[in-house]
């Protein structure tokens, strides 16, 4: 047996309170394409981190080739011919494709850049991946989805041995993945070693050698041939605890109920066009979507960010033109509790009692607008008390919380509106499992006291777990629509085939 | 290598070529053909040379997405200490220009060292070294003028002329010209822009924010130096007013020729196109004789307009974005219409 | 006397006398520094303290800086910064002036006058930021600029000698009065305490319960916090920006009026000096340049302390540029010990696996203004 191009071993990271990553061990040999999997927060992204020297880890060992390395940063990783593709993009947007491409090792001739060179390195890696695209253009004029194609060509620049691509098919087309996969077919039949982040299990199982599962920090599979671990098992060991507890509610919508929100056939500013869906109280309307689809910018629409140039928007029957985020809610009961809730949900560097109340000023305040200080709080204590919101005291910060608390601070903050419709965008990106089910319970709650609540996720099984109905989009229109029959293998085919459907247009 | 300019801003460009053309045919007009003759052109460029370096000064920090209020209290520092050198202690003039951009470029270099340690923000810093240094240059010279006939050797450069123009002039577009070499051809420069434009990607390619931070803050100090060394050799004394008023229009050059307050982009052609503007519109307040209050007023709204402009260019664009993307999506689904009708039709 | 109206200053509160809380907090420190000041200064020379020739000035000078720091303070508070403060201090002013001069108006209207005149320039420049979403510093700057040009030409224009000097009754009594000429049943106040002290403690009050209070108090300190995230929480961040602003503006005003006042004449000089002293006063103090925190109690004793340590300097016959050698050391280390406090304030006690604390989500190096 060869050995290992790169073995990580034994590798802890904490944060404060947290083990992100516990007595991890990865080991990648040459010529292999090995699946990284696990769900989200599990310490994929925190483990590809450390591996290129983006973060460093408290204890553990790093081998490139069987020598012993300490990555202090990138440039180190990159110079040891370890190429990676974060799943965030990382461009200088001011600068070319070509340049970007060259800018962690720029020719040069006589101490000058040699822009002549510069251009044909680029194109030649841009060749690699079969794209056509100019060096010349700025990065800035690419779609995401390019950018994210030119970011592999990039790790493709400096001699690379081993690739590590956290979901790099996320939100790229079929036809661009399949691009993707030939040149990594091709790099491992020149051995080097591929390790390779997705949540396709289809893609995984499609091309991948041998599989490494992450759960709560913890390599719970390690290095095995994937042939011998069938997509059930798999899926079982990511997941850990079963969500087989979680009971789901008989849940039943009065269909006889006027819709209280209503799209008809409605084009944004966004660039939405010919969209319709109608929300009835105590509906759980899901919009499902891949990244990009323009889920986000359609809530936005509605709340008057963004605004609607053709059609109608309908609030409780009657036409509703929205300007802001404050029209929707104090003169048609909208909430939206945001899809980000570092930068958008909560107020990192306030308190709690700031954070709940910051949608209920505008009742609390007596004359000449004095908020009385007790009412605020009593009126916090309560959403406290019923989301079981886990603080120390209303005074503690809403940065100092976990994100999960976070999440039901910024969900707080819209209950004490009382709003008639809510918008609840990704509630549960990056939160435990367990936390994630008090938020199914809390959101069905919702809905039995007669709240519409229109649900944006991108997590299917989700969807499909909460939603009565699932509308699809895709590229900022509607794919279709799909009854929830809680049978998920049958109703993910049905919206992946929507999707597709779509795309083939 | 092509020097191949982005659409928007090879219009920026036209722009203020636009302007300065048409400015300098007014003011020919107005003042009878004067504003042509050797005199008036003489002093026209003369004064031209500090407003491009401090511009220029300005626009390496806001590179990196820093600012830099010490320009004028580095200049004047520079200045008043070359000058007192020479007058006072009786160093070799050139000596003590010498003096002036080493001053320059510690200090600035200073600001660098203690923005990247204390990570406090630039603005703030330089607020606090430009005070510092302002009583260190009323300490130096109090409420003297040292006469630049301490500097004969060196002021006799101040009124040189090169190809028919005032040296210093030439000088500082040589300057001009390395800065904008140095930004298009040298890795360091690179750096700089990448740094100002994403942090992270920049930390990701191997690129040291901060020592992008120093060279940045230390290259600006080396210039506003610069500006001193050039005060010091064109003025008839220098006193503590030097640099009293360069904090405005270091801003007021890179920001109306194109430089983004976020970082990431320099436009060495456009600083330096928007310091002849603003120098117009002082030749055009001697010409009409109005108060020199006016040129603030006017450069005030020269400002605005610029970012206020460069503003709606870009919220149209999104706008249009939009459209677009829009009509593709009604596109799209009349066109799944039109095939599901067909089939239909088909059908029947 | 107001309290810090923030939420740390909220937890400091309800959890009692937290000694070693209360010790570290910038705003007690800044108290030891005076009184050690003061200290100092009585030791060695023992008639400083004269009441009406030195202390009253001083107080004078403390009362006006005090607003110039609140000018100051309000635009900090939503994260934005005013260049222009000293300016539109001397734009208001010009208006009374004029009100007094040209239009003879008694001296209660002309000073309503000058406040208008600066809430609306003020007003106008929030409104610019907002609509527009340029960065605060530049819009300031810009304004900065234009009234820099366009106040020295009015006065230019309309009076000979580039001074409005006509004193309505009232004037000298509000700029150079003391609790002396305030006399009740026989009795009179001291020499030490000018009568200037009253309105700019009710301003300071005012500020202080806007902030402690009210509903616009809270939703400008979240604006401060996360514009997006408060425009996302129905507040109506445009309208708050544009409001501190005008506010500010009207701040700047009624310190340019009262310094006015104070000397005797409004003159286009009025405001030169109150660009650095108003960022010196509200961050010596605490308040945060990110936005979303702010300290009425601090920036008042920030500004003391700024005046102290000229009024001390100048008693030592120090020159000038001593003084301005250490404003900007001072400053250097207030700030220095200001992102101590940051780091120490965003330490999450919790950090769940999804959220390690390692992209460092520190605004950006300018602050900006409502940038999209």
């Amino acid at each position: 047996m060869s050995t290992p191009i790169l073995q990580a071993r034994n590798v802890t990271k904490s944060y404060p309170g947290v083990k992100a990553l516990d007595n991890v061990n990865l080991t990648l040999m040459p010529g292999e394409i090995h699946a990284l999997l696990g769900e989200n927060g599990a310490g994929k992204s925190t483990l590809i981190k450390y591996l290129t020297g983006v973060h460093q880890a408290d204890s553990g060992t790093l081998l490139i080739g069987g020598e012993e390395r300490n990555f202090a940063n990138p440039s180190d990783s990159t110079a040891a011919g370890v190429g990676v593709v974060h799943q965030e993009r990382n461009v200088i947007r001011e600068f070319t494709v070509a340049e970007n491409i060259v800018l962690s090792r720029t020719p040069k001739k006589c101490g000058f850049i040699d822009w002549k060179k510069v251009n044909s390195e680029a194109a030649r890696c841009l060749a690699l991946m079969d794209l056509d695209i100019d060096p010349g253009t700025p990065i800035s004029s690419l779609s995401s989805a390019q950018i994210q194609l030119v970011e592999i060509a990039r790790a493709l620049y400096t001699e690379t041995k081993v690739l590590l691509l956290d979901e790099p098919t996320a939100s790229i087309s079929d036809a661009e993945a399949a691009k993707l996969f030939k040149v990594i077919h091709r790099l491992k039949a020149d051995g080097a070693a591929i390790l390779f982040v997705s949540h396709k299990l289809d893609e995984v199982y499609a091309h991948c050698d041998t599989v490494s599962v992450l759960r709560d920090g913890k390599t719970v599979l390690s290095d095995a041939a994937l042939a011998d671990h069938p997509q059930d098992e798999i899926v079982n060991v990511m997941v850990g605890r079963s969500l087989a507890s979680l009971v789901t509610p008989e849940r039943t919508v009065d269909s006889t109920q006027e819709p209280v929100l209503e799209l008809r056939n409605v084009t944004t500013t966004a660039g939405h066009g010919g969209i319709s869906l109608q929300v009835r109280p105590g509906e759980i309307l899901g919009l499902y979507g891949l990244v990009g689809a323009g889920r986000t910018e359609l809530a936005h629409a509605i709340l008057g960010r963004e605004r609607i140039t053709e059609g109608e928007l309908l609030v409780n029957g009657h036409t509703a033109k929205i300007r802001s985020v404050r029209d929707a809610l104090h003169e048609h009961g909208i909430g939206y509790v945001t899809e980000s809730r570092k930068e958008e949900g909560v107020f990192l560097d306030q308190n709690i009692t700031r954070n709940v109340a910051a949608t209920t000023w505008g009742k609390l305040a007596g004359p000449l607008g004095v908020v009385g200080a007790g009412r605020e709080r009593e009126l916090v204590a309560k959403y406290i008390d019923e989301l079981s919101i886990k603080v120390s005291s209303q005074d503690q910060l809403a940065g100092q919380l976990s994100g999960g608390n976070q999440q039901k601070v910024s969900l707080a903050k819209w209950l004490a509106a009382d709003p008639r419709i809510l918008i609840i965008d990704e509630p549960t990106i990056g939160i435990d499992v367990r936390t994630k089910r008090s938020f199914y319970e809390l959101i069905w709650g919702l809905a039995e006291k007669g709240l519409a609540i229109l649900l944006i996720s991108s997590d299917l099984a989700e969807m499909i777990t909460l939603a009565d109905r699932i509308v699809v989009m895709d590229s900022f229109t509607l794919a279709g629509t799909v009854d929830n029959t809680h049978h998920y293998d049958t109703m993910s085919q049905d919206v992946i085939r929507l999707i597709h459907a779509k795309a083939l247009v | 290598m092509k020097f191949k300019l982005p659409a928007t801003m090879g219009s920026q460009y036209l722009v203020l070529i636009a302007t300065i053309v048409l400015g300098a045919i007014l003011l020919g007009v107005s003042s009878g053909g004067n504003f042509f003759g050797p005199v008036s052109m003489q002093t026209f460029f003369q004064f031209l040379a500090v407003p491009i370096l401090i511009g220029l000064a300005q626009m390496i920090t806001l590179a990196v997405g820093q600012l830099n209020l010490a320009i004028g209290a580095i200049g004047g520092v520079a200045a008043c200490l070359a000058a007192v050198m020479v007058a006072d202690w009786g160093f070799n003039p050139w000596l003590g220009g010498l003096v002036a951009l080493v001053v320059g470029a510690v200090a600035g270099i200073a600001n660098g060292i203690l923005v990247v340690v204390t990570k406090i923000n630039g603005f703030i810093v330089t607020l606090a070294t430009m005070t510092v240094l302002l009583g260190v240059q009323y300490a130096l010279v109090n409420t003297r003028t040292i006469s630049a006939d301490n500097w004969k050797s060196v002021a006799a450069l101040g009124k040189a002329s090169w190809f028919g123009l005032p040296a210093i002039f030439v000088i500082a577009i040589i300057v001009a010209v390395m800065v904008g070499l140095a930004f298009k051809f040298t890795t360091t420069g690179r750096h700089l822009l990448a740094s100002g434009d994403n942090e992270h990607a920049a930390t990701l390619a191997g690129i040291s924010n901060d020592r992008s931070l120093t060279i940045a803050h230390g290259a600006s100090g080396l210039i506003a130096g610069f500006a001193g060394f050039i005060s010091f050799t064109s003025l008839p004394g220098v006193n503590q007013s030097v640099g009293g008023d360069w904090l405005l229009s270091s801003f007021a050059a890179p920001i109306i020729g194109g430089v983004s307050l976020t970082g990431g982009t320099v436009a060495v052609f456009g600083t330096v196109l928007a310091a002849f503007v603003v120098r117009l519109v002082d030749s055009a307040r001697a010409e009409f004789q109005l108060a020199p209050a006016w040129v603030n007023l006017v450069i005030g709204a020269v400002i605005l307009g610029t970012v206020a402009l460069g503003r709606l260019r870009e919220t149209r664009e999104t706008a249009k974005a939009g459209m677009l993307r829009a009509r593709v999506a009604n596109h799209r689904i009349n066109a799944a219409a039109v095939e599901n009708t067909a089939a239909e039709e088909v059908k029947l | 006397m107001t309290h810090a109206a923030s939420p740390a200053g909220a937890e400091k509160r309800r959890q009692g006398i937290n000694f070693r809380r209360y010790l570290t907090s910038p705003q007690s420190f800044l108290v030891l520094i005076i009184l050690v000041l003061v200290g100092v200064i009585g030791a060695a020379k023992p008639n400083a303290f004269n009441g009406a020739f030195v202390v009253a000035p001083l107080l004078t000078s403390i009362a006006i800086f005090t607003i110039v720091g609140l000018a100051q303070m309000m635009v900090l508070s939503i994260g934005q910064m005013n260049i222009a403060v000293g300016n539109m201090a001397a734009f208001g002013a010009m208006f009374t002036g004029m009100a007094f001069d040209l239009w003879d108006m008694p001296f209660l209207v002309g000073l309503l006058v000058g406040l208008v005149a600066g809430s609306i320039i003020g007003g106008l420049t929030g409104w610019i930021i907002a609509r527009t979403g340029v960065n605060s510093f530049i819009v300031t700057l810009a304004m900065s600029f234009a009234l820099l040009g366009l106040v020295p030409t009015v006065y230019s224009m309309l009076s000979p000698g580039s001074a409005f000097t006509s004193k309505p009754d009232g004037m000298e009594f509000l700029g150079r009065g003391t609790f002396l000429d305030v006399c009740m049943v026989g009795y009179c106040g001291p020499a030490a305490i000018p009568v200037m002290v009253v309105p700019v403690l009710i301003v300071v009050l005012f500020v202080g319960g806007l902030y402690a209070r009210t509903k616009l108090g809270r939703e400008i300190l979240l604006t401060g916090a996360n514009i997006k995230a408060a425009e996302l929480s129905a507040i109506p961040t445009n309208k708050r920006v544009v409001l501190v602003h005008a506010i500010s503006g009207a701040l700047a005003a009624f310190a340019g009026i009262l310094l006015a006042t104070s000397t005797g004449s409004f003159t286009p000089a009025i405001g030169n000096e109150f660009m650095l002293q108003s960022f010196l006063g509200p961050i010596l103090g605490g308040t945060l340049l990110a936005g979303g925190y702010i300290s009425v109690t601090g920036t008042f004793l920030g500004i003391t302390l700024a005046l102290l340590i000229r009024r001390g300097l100048e008693l030592f016959g120090a020159g000038v540029e001593m003084l301005n050698i250490f404003l900007g050391l001072i400053l250097l280390v207030a700030l220095s010990a200001e992102r101590i406090r940051t780091v120490r304030r965003r330490r999450p006690v919790e950090v769940p696996a999804e959220t390690p604390p390692d992209t460092p989500s520190e605004k950006e190096a300018i602050p900006s203004g409502a940038s999209a």
